[in-house]
Formats: structure tokens, C-alpha cells, sequence
């Protein structure tokens, strides 16, 4: 079994779907923290509706908008641009999935003061990092579950249980709960840091 | 806030119900049959035969869940494997275990890039990047696509490109919303899309053997009616319906 593959892979990928979240997401969470704007409600809104809405739909939305006849998938696959079953989905349906998380927390600590928000910022990367490395529902419907190219370690989960190969199954499960442990370990451990 | 979603639930709780004069009977079924079971089971609530509460899914999902004490009475399988895994449980009613129905493999293709194929041959081509079919692992329509390809010489080629899926459906689905440029699934599944066309139909002689057995759970509740269901499926009134949705009779 591909145990370092998909460990490595759904460890990337998590981290690439940080990194792309982390500028847009550190200044939607300075904007709601700081600036009274029109629409401010609207955008709190928008960008918590992934933590609450299912995954799976929140990845249906994202298959039709970047699918060969979505409205954005149309532009890309002029540009020669695949989407959707590949690694790429895989990045952005982590990202999705991980910014309510990070723009919340560290929104938190911009509402106290400047130079104290940075644990808040990192406490809210890793929370999205966290989130990103379990993120099932909207992954599998907009990247599948391909051996070797789309395989996550929660999706590798799903599709070895559903196949009956428990064992396999049993030793992500060890990964993946290693993992997501030393990730919230680490921000609860920023977060006390912070002045209550 | 919290009168609010107390009177949802009241209004729930206290709606009316009828008592149904025949105990409903919970049938695991493979996805495959979801559109030609929910129509005979209207029949068959209409003539009063009783209520059917279905659980549609891939037949190796629903085989786990049988093994794993899921509370089903009667198990419908798109293969003799996963109906096997069940029956090594010793869960089964080995005597009420019947071979149902027939099916046929087909190549689909999106909608708006319609064609026929040749052969099969033709889609190793290289405009087939992506090529849904159930998890070859373990899903009846994957295990069958990949016998089938094996058999045409033609899995090597297109391994590769396989897109394997939770289901035959979730294959036909990646077709229908253009995700994938193929999808082998059952004849019975392109007849009912709308949005992908049949670019292929697997001869039965080419294929392989297709057959849904159906049996009753060991643990069920209601096995009397679960084997009325069965007779029913079996009568040529449940014999007319599938056959209207492409399924052959097993018998």
C-alpha cells in the first residue's frame, strides 16, 4: 500500500491549500475585524458558509463551476487547463473547506491588537491546515478518488473501507489521527500563548 | 430561538401517521435498480402489497453494512460477490437466495460529444483521457467493466486512465456533468440519463455473465413479507417493469 505516497500527498496538498488561503484569508478576517463596511455581514456570511454547509454540496458547486461545461471550467479548458479529477481540485476544495476556519480565528486576534494577532494567524493556518488534511465530502465529488493522483488520506479511507480492505484502512486511520492530533496540539498550544 | 425549533419539532412529532396495514420491509438494493425498484414498488404500495423503505448504494457498501449489522431484510446484489460476502457472514436465508435479473455493460459519452464507437478498440483513443467506471476494487459495475476490458486485451491500456468511482451511478455521473470523457456502466443506467448518450453496448456473449442475486437477510424482522417482495419482483408484473428499464430476467 501507498501509506508515504498518500501521507505525503494529502500533507502537500494541505499545505499548498494554506498557503493559497492565508493572504485573501488574513485580509478578509483584518477587513471584519477592523473596518465597518457595507456588505460586512455578507461577507462573514459567505466565507463561514463552508463550515456549515455539507461538503458535498459545497463540492457539487464547485464541479459545476470548474466541470468541462462550467461556467469557469469552460475558460479553463480553452486555456488547456484541467481542474476537476486532478490534484488541483484536490487544492482548492482543501482551501474552501479550510478558510472559515482561519479567517475566524484570526479575526479574533486582530480584535485586540496588532502585533498579538500573529499567533492568532498561525493558530488559524494550522486550524485550516487541520481541517484541509481531513477534507472528504467536497473532495471526493470534485477530485475523485484516483490511486496515485487524487487519493487523499481520507478518501483513501473511505474507498479502502468501502472495499473491504480493513487493514489498509486501519493504518491511515493511524496516520491521519497522528497527524490531525499533532496539528490541533500545536494551535491550542498558540492559542494560550495568547493574552486572554 | 429555542420555541422556534421546539414547535418544529412538535409539528413534526405530532403529524398524523397512518398506521400501514402491512409492516414496511427495509430492502438494501444495488444502485443500479434504483429507477426500476422505486417504480414497482409504487405498484406495489398501490395494490396495497405494502410499503417498501429502500436503501440504494453501491452492492459492496451495502454488503459492509449488511455484514456490520445494518437492520435490513432483504439484500439485492449486482453480483454474486458481494451477495457471497454476506452469505460467508452467515448472514443469509441461504434457501430464499435467487437470481433476479440480467444486465449488459455500455460505454457512455457526454451528451455534446455524441458518437458511436466501431469497437471497442476505439476507446483507448487518445480523446478518452478519463474513464469512469465503479471502483474495479470492488463495485459489481467496476469488477465487470475491468473482466470485460481484460478479456478485450484493452485493460493495460486503459488502466491509466481509469477514474474509479463509489458507484456505477457516481461513474455516470462524472459523464453527465463532463468530468469525465467515458463511463462503462450497466445498458439499464444510460437508458435513464438524459445527459450521456451510448457510445457502445457490450454484446451479452462478449461480456461478462451479469446476474442480480436476491436474498433475504438472516437477522430480518419480516421475513414472510420480505418474500413476498421477492415473488413479486419474480411475478411477470415485476417481470414487465424491469424489463421496461433494459433488465433481462435471470430465469
Amino acid at each position: 500500500m501507498d501509506l508515504w505516497q498518500i501521507t505525503w500527498f494529502t500533507v502537500a496538498c494541505a499545505s499548498g491549500a494554506t498557503a493559497i488561503v492565508l493572504p485573501p484569508g488574513v485580509a478578509v478576517a483584518w477587513a471584519l475585524a477592523r473596518r465597518r463596511f457595507t456588505g460586512r455581514t455578507l461577507v462573514e456570511t459567505l466565507v463561514s458558509l463552508p463550515l456549515v454547509m455539507p461538503p458535498v454540496a459545497t463540492g457539487l458547486i464547485l464541479l459545476m463551476l470548474l466541470s468541462r461545461r462550467g461556467a469557469i471550467g469552460r475558460i479553463l479548458e480553452s486555456a488547456g487547463i484541467e481542474v476537476v479529477f486532478t490534484w488541483k481540485a484536490v487544492v482548492l476544495a482543501m482551501a474552501v473547506m479550510g478558510l472559515p476556519l482561519l479567517v475566524r480565528t484570526a479575526r479574533a486576534g486582530f480584535s485586540i491588537s496588532l502585533p498579538l494577532a500573529w499567533p492568532s494567524i498561525v493558530a488559524g493556518a494550522v486550524l485550516a491546515f487541520a481541517r484541509a488534511l481531513g477534507e472528504f465530502g467536497a473532495t471526493i465529488i470534485v477530485a475523485g478518488s484516483i490511486p496515485g493522483a487524487t487519493r487523499t488520506l481520507a478518501v483513501a479511507i473511505y474507498s479502502y473501507t468501502e472495499t473491504g480492505q480493513d487493514r489498509q484502512a486501519g493504518v491511515l486511520l493511524v496516520a491521519s489521527a497522528s497527524i490531525a492530533f499533532l496539528a490541533l496540539w500545536y494551535a491550542n498550544r498558540l492559542a494560550e500563548r495568547r493574552p486572554a | 430561538m429555542f420555541a422556534t425549533l421546539l414547535a418544529i419539532w412538535l409539528a413534526f412529532a405530532c403529524a398524523p401517521q397512518n398506521a400501514p396495514e402491512r409492516p414496511a420491509i427495509t430492502v438494501s438494493a444495488a444502485v443500479s435498480l434504483t429507477t426500476a425498484l422505486t417504480a414497482i414498488a409504487q405498484e406495489y404500495a398501490r395494490a396495497g402489497s405494502g410499503t417498501i423503505r429502500f436503501n440504494f448504494a453501491a452492492s459492496n457498501v451495502l454488503a459492509r453494512q449488511i455484514v456490520n449489522g445494518a437492520p435490513v431484510d432483504l439484500f439485492i446484489s449486482a453480483d454474486a460477490a458481494q451477495m457471497d460476502v454476506v452469505a460467508r457472514a452467515g448472514l443469509l436465508r441461504e434457501q430464499s437466495r435467487v437470481n433476479l435479473l440480467t444486465n449488459q455493460l455500455a460505454v457512455v459519452v457526454p451528451n455534446d460529444r455524441q458518437r458511436t464507437f466501431a469497437s471497442i478498440n476505439d476507446l483507448a483513443g487518445q480523446a478518452y483521457r478519463r474513464i469512469a467506471i465503479g471502483d474495479p476494487q470492488a463495485v459489481p459495475a467496476g469488477v465487470y467493466a475491468k473482466q470485460y476490458l481484460e478479456r478485450e486485451g484493452l485493460w493495460s491500456a486503459i488502466e491509466p486512465r481509469v477514474v474509479p468511482s463509489a458507484s456505477v451511478r457516481a461513474a455516470l455521473v462524472a459523464v453527465e456533468s463532463g468530468a469525465a470523457d467515458a463511463a462503462i456502466v450497466y445498458r439499464t443506467d444510460a437508458r435513464v440519463s438524459t445527459r450521456a448518450s451510448v457510445a457502445w453496448v457490450v454484446a451479452a456473449d462478449r461480456g461478462p455473465r451479469i446476474v442480480y442475486p436476491a436474498a433475504i437477510v438472516r437477522t430480518s424482522t419480516e421475513p414472510a413479507e420480505s418474500q413476498r417482495f421477492i415473488d413479486f419482483l419474480r411475478s411477470a408484473a415485476g417481470a414487465r417493469v424491469f424489463e421496461r428499464f433494459g433488465f433481462g430476467s435471470a430465469r
